[in-house]
């Protein structure tokens, strides 16, 4: 059983402007084994948060604490935090030419594990992992997200969670850009990976039709750096219908704020 | 320029010069060349040849020298074996004929350096030598030193060379390489010099009807080594590839020129250069000539250079140039980028738990691997990538290539002359 608080965290980051104040103090507590929705407009701050909690050098923690069981986060390299037990699929992965995804993924699991797999179970683990996700074998060759289709990156980040095995996953807008099967299998990769492992899900997302397949036992709205409300898996058929108008000043709009 | 009458010689296209014969007036390999060193000016970077070289750190070079013996130079095989009899290894005086050596120096470096070598080393191979020849040249000192090598293969031999250099110099060395008819030959010259050393000259080759050259340029040592590659062929259907790898560390100035001449009829050549950059004030160039003459149809060439900058402040120069005299060609294409191994990448990686170095380590094994594998020698793979990560680790502690957070790529801290892909 672990814990991820995450206490009256601020971060900005520094534009052709000045600084920017991003996150605004977000409070939240995810235990293993639960899932929740983040759901808000677009620039509120989402992704920020998802890259100030993996440790993105371009954001600036400039308050409040993220603890995993006890352990503070915030003090970690990025790197570190991946092996205390953290992991984030990011909403825009990024290619790495040159580094085979086989390489890649042994390494990284050689790294959060503590030890090489051996050859043999790996290259096993790995194919039956890819065949799960419907991905073809050939990908394992590939560079690391050169040249994969939107789709073919959130199957590839989903296909790294599973090999991972965190305790807590971030996921920033997986849902977005797959068709409707890619959306099936890529949840069902998710839902795997938490029955293996009990791990707690931060899923970020515009759409309720992935929370018929992932079901959240709670959702956050977002709005403005902050969490502004706080309910059960109806919240996110409420915000369907209503929108986000009522989380911000009236006559704007969130990314006019921003 | 006059052409052979069965040669066809149509208008050239201002939009798609490649496509067709640019009837250029003049072409690098119509510089001079001449065993007077007198023959050529002094280098300056007003000169075409020199526009990237740091002129002064090795003017030493520009004038006639004694060779001292601080560099040392032995034969024998890379696994330590006793030289076979298919070898035979003698000094040659200059002046003796019927050395078979390829042509007169391109450079005033290289009519230097043909003045001041006191002798020739004649690496004759006669007949097919499975074991690498290995030539070990050693620097013990830093007085200016000059060495040349002849290397031939006769007719239908095949055989590998390795050249390696090691130690502290500043050498002018000269490397003529003759593959003869149906010879399949290989010649690797590896620079792993002190970061002391300077390494100056060039490497003249011809390669006969129906033969191929493998000719492997690894540069991962030294402060200044500045090569020039010259490449003709002797008859038609032969193949050249000049492959070549760097890692430069801080401070550090590699250069490398090739010129490949295409002057007989349907030869092929193919022209791979890859370097690693790392640290302030690091800086390669790579200049690709290729020149196809109107004597050479059924002409198949390709040249490419690309760069993998790791941190701020180093440059890549990154320059091919294509002349183009014969429209009954199979194709000649190029291909040069510098690409910069940004926070991003690093970030992405790290967030796998990957730590820094390994993510680093990563990137730089796969930019260089292949290649690697291509130079075709097992005996240096192993070292050669190892003699990389080593570099990359004293190199680590340096910031990374690129703050991401101004929101603007630095480009003119890493330039190339041509981005493009053809
Ligand atoms: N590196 C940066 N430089 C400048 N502004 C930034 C940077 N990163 C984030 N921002 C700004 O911070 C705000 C929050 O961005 P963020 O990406 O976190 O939003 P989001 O909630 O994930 O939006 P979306 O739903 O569109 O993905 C936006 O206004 C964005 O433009
Ligand atoms: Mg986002």
């Amino acid at each position: 059983m672990s814990t991820l608080e995450i206490k009256d965290l601020r971060a900005s980051v520094e534009t052709k402007e000045g600084r920017k104040q991003i996150l605004n103090g977000v409070n939240l507590t995810i235990e293993s084994n639960t899932t929740h929705a983040i759901m808000g407009p677009n620039g509120s701050g989402k992704s920020t948060l998802a890259y100030t909690l993996a440790g993105h050098p371009k954001y600036q923690v400039d308050g409040g604490e993220v603890l995993l069981d006890g352990q503070n986060l915030l003090e970690m390299t990025p790197d570190e935090r991946a092996r205390a037990g953290l992991f984030l699929a990011m909403q825009y992965p990024v290619e790495v030419p040159g580094v085979s995804m086989t390489n890649f993924l042994r390494t990284a699991v050689t790294a959060v594990q503590g030890k090489a797999p051996s050859i043999r179970t790996w290259t096993k683990e790995l194919s039956e992992a890819m065949e799960r996700l419907r991905m073809d074998p050939k990908f394992a060759q590939r560079s690391v997200n050169e040249g994969f289709s939107g789709g073919e990156k959130k199957r590839a980040e989903v296909l790294q969670l599973e090999l991972l095995r965190p305790k807590f996953a971030i996921l920033d807008e997986t849902d977005s850009g797959l068709d409707v099967d890619a959306l099936r299998i890529v949840s069902e990769g998710v839902n795997r990976a938490k029955e293996n492992t009990g791990m707690g899900i931060m899923m970020v997302t515009h759409y309720t039709r992935i929370l018929k397949y992932i079901k959240p036992d709670v959702v956050h709205v977002f709005a403005h750096g902050q969490v502004v409300e706080t309910g059960g898996p109806e919240l996110a058929d409420v915000l369907e219908e209503e929108g986000y108008d009522k989380y911000l000043p009236e006559g704007t709009t969130e990314s006019a704020l921003a | 320029m006059t052409s052979s009458p069965e040669i066809a010689m149509p208008a050239a296209d201002p939009k798609d010069p490649y496509a067709m014969p640019a009837l250029m007036p003049s072409s690098a390999d119509r510089a001079i060349r001449s065993f007077d060193y007198a023959d050529f000016d002094i280098p300056t970077r007003k000169q075409e040849d020199f526009r990237y070289t740091p002129v002064e750190r090795v003017e030493e070079f520009f004038q006639p020298f004694a060779s001292s013996d601080d560099v040392t130079a032995t034969v024998g095989m890379i696994d330590g074996s006793a030289l076979p009899d298919t070898v035979t290894v003698r000094t040659a005086s200059k002046e003796e004929t019927g050395v078979p050596a390829v042509g007169e120096p391109a450079d005033r470096i290289e009519a230097i350096e043909w003045a001041a070598a006191p002798s020739e080393l004649v690496i004759d191979i006669r007949a097919d030598t499975p074991t690498p020849v290995l030539v070990d040249v050693s620097g013990h000192g830093l007085d200016l030193a000059a060495l040349h090598i002849v290397i031939v293969a006769r007719p239908h031999v095949r055989a590998d060379v390795v050249i390696e250099h090691t130690g502290s110099a500043r050498l002018a060395e000269g490397v003529e390489v003759t593959a003869m008819q149906g010879s399949e030959l290989s010649v690797t010259s590896v620079q792993e010099w002190n970061d002391d050393s300077k390494h100056v000259g060039g490497h003249r080759l011809r390669i006969g009807a129906e033969a191929t050259l493998r000719h492997s340029v690894v540069t991962l040592g030294g402060d200044v080594v500045r090569l020039r590659m010259d490449q003709d062929f002797d008859g038609p259907h032969a193949k050249s590839d000049m492959l070549g790898i760097y890692f430069v560390g801080a401070g550090k100035h590699y250069e490398h020129r090739t010129m490949v001449v295409h002057n007989h009829p349907e030869c092929m050549s193919r022209v791979i250069y890859k370097g690693a950059l790392s640290g302030e004030h690091a800086h390669s160039t790579w200049v690709g000539n290729a020149l196809i003459e109107p004597t050479a149809p059924g002409t198949d060439s390709y040249e490419l250079n690309r760069n993998l900058v790791l941190t701020k402040g180093a440059i890549a120069d990154s320059e091919p140039n294509l002349e183009i005299e014969n429209g009954n060609i199979v194709g000649a294409g190029h291909a040069s980028s510098v690409g910069r191994f940004d926070e991003e990448q690093l970030f992405y990686m790290e967030s796998r738990g990957v730590p820094e170095r390994q993510a680093r380590k990563l990137v730089v094994h796969g930019f260089f691997k292949e290649l690697v594998d291509q130079v075709g020698i097992p005996q240096i793979d192993d070292r050669i990538m190892a003699t990389l990560d080593a570099r990359l680790d004293e190199s680590v502690a340096a910031p990374i290539a690129e703050k991401a957070d101004d929101g603007t790529a630095n480009n003119n801290e890493n330039y190339a002359h041509n981005q493009e892909e053809n």
